[in-house]
């Protein structure tokens, strides 16, 4: 028996019919062709298939994909503005906060849920929120550094703007 | 087959908008609770469950809610974590709440996991029992004997846990709220808990609530988890904290007698003997930093 749901993923609708035992990371990955979602551990430990679910980050290997039918679903694809990368993105590039590149979509996702309700935020506020998105080429310094640039870009973005 | 990758078991989904509706799903033979689903979708990936129909009960408007009344805080179960630790309420009046909260998982798995869920899934180390336990929290259950409309009973939570992984929870049942009296002034709790890394479950963790009368300890309640087949109360200790005034090794005293009331095995993540020797130092901790709170001076 299938369900019939309508993702909205990166602003886009894709009516899709689903089974009930279908993960939504394999959903974004192997339907829609998204694959910037990693799969990880596929148990909830690693962080590497975050995803933002109405701008909370959740993780996409332990979400049945019936359950996010109308949630406005993020994935690093969807950062990008128009050809240019976002100010997080940019910042993991220039701050080598990248090494094998497998935890960084979902380690961006978390900092981004995080830096779209606390624009600027400590370094332990920063730690917290990616407690959940593990790095194994130990490259938790750059990464923070990263994060923290970032948050200043946007804020200046936002005074420019202004 | 077992993955973690794809889940093989085949089963069907029902999405109730209501309770009652959930409630006369969940009546049926082979019908599971899907809330958070951080417990149940690794359970079913390794084979441990194989349902035949899922019940999805976030978004059900008579579960998703957190309130104040009553002199109680009435937390519906399909409310995320994080939606309680960041709630005003919850905030000022049960800081260890939040303490116990906070260390589940990481922001993803809060952000999808409920605090019903942590009850029933009944693991003996979970975290948020202990300080449930001695902030005298009760369990709301629910469910409907057909045209009745939702039946409710209201239990301890300390008589919730049956064994690992086993709760009174008959099929067709489900919990609807845990509530928690408001605590009275001169009152305090604290949580601590030990693990590997942050992100670990338990070793073993442990609250503690204190009233306060004057420097006299006027009640004491302390709870623990992963110590026994179900997270315990520690009455042993509680009784000889009893009407005793602050001082003189009090807490230590006490928190020394907590062998009498817990009976921890060797595991995966701690051994018996660990367990044994640290409890004592983790019940004094938070005897200590819950007499701080209810406002005790030392």
């Amino acid at each position: 028996m299938k369900t019939a749901i309508t993702l909205n993923v990166n602003g886009k609708e894709y009516p899709l019919e689903v089974k009930a035992n279908e993960i939504l990371l394999n959903v974004l990955r192997d339907r829609l062709g998204l694959m910037g979602t990693k799969y990880g551990c596929g148990i909830g430990e690693c962080g590497d298939c975050t995803v933002l679910l109405d701008g909370k980050a959740i993780l996409s290997c332990q979400s049945l994909a019936f359950t996010a039918d109308g949630k406005k679903i993020t994935t690093i694809e969807g950062l990008e503005h128009n050809g240019s990368l976002h100010p997080l993105q940019q910042a993991f590039i220039d701050e080598g906060a990248v090494q094998c590149g497998y935890c960084t979509p979902g380690m961006i996702l978390s900092a981004k849920a995080l830096l779209d309700t606390k624009p600027d935020p400590s370094d332990q506020e920063i730690k917290q929120a990616i407690r959940g998105n593990f790095c194994r080429c130990t490259g938790y310094t750059n990464i923070i550094r990263a994060i923290k640039t970032a948050s200043e870009k946007i804020k200046d973005q936002g005074r420019k703007q202004t | 087959m077992s993955s973690t990758r794809v889940i093989s078991v085949d089963f069907e989904c029902r999405i109730p908008r209501k309770l009652e509706e959930a409630l006369e799903a969940l009546n049926e033979e082979g019908s599971q609770v899907l809330a958070g689903g951080t417990d149940l979708l690794n359970n079913i990936k390794i084979n441990a469950v194989k349902p035949s129909r899922l019940v999805y009960v976030l978004g059900i408007p008579e579960l998703e809610f957190i309130s104040v009344e009553g002199g109680r805080l009435i937390v519906g179960a399909a409310a995320l974590l994080s939606d309680i630790e960041h709630n005003r309420q919850v905030v000022s009046r049960f800081p260890a709440l939040v303490e116990a909260i906070n260390v589940i998982g990481g922001t993803q798995i809060r952000n999808m996991a409920t605090l019903a869920g942590n009850l029933c899934n009944a693991s003996p180390g979970a975290d948020t029992p202990p300080i449930l336990f001695v902030l005298d929290a009760e369990v709301e259950i629910c469910w409907t004997n057909g045209g009745t409309g939702a039946q409710r009973s209201r239990l301890p939570v300390g008589g919730f846990f049956t064994g690992p992984k086993k709760t009174v929870l008959k099929q067709g049942q489900i919990v609807h709220s845990v509530s928690i009296p408001l605590p009275p002034e001169h009152s305090g709790a604290a949580f601590r808990r030990l693990a590997r890394v942050s992100l670990d479950i338990a070793k073993i963790n442990c609250a503690a609530y204190i009233e306060r009368d004057g420097d006299t300890v006027h009640e004491a309640r302390i709870a623990l988890g992963s110590v026994a087949p179900t997270p315990v109360r520690a009455p042993t200790i509680e009784k000889a904290l009893d009407g005793r005034r602050y001082g003189g090794g009090l807490f230590q005293e006490a928190a020394e007698l907590v062998e009498e009331d817990i009976a921890p095995i060797d595991d995966v993540r701690s051994t018996a003997e660990y367990r044994r020797q640290i409890a004592s130092l983790l019940v004094r901790e938070a005897l200590q930093e819950a007499w701080r709170r209810s406002g005790g001076k030392g």
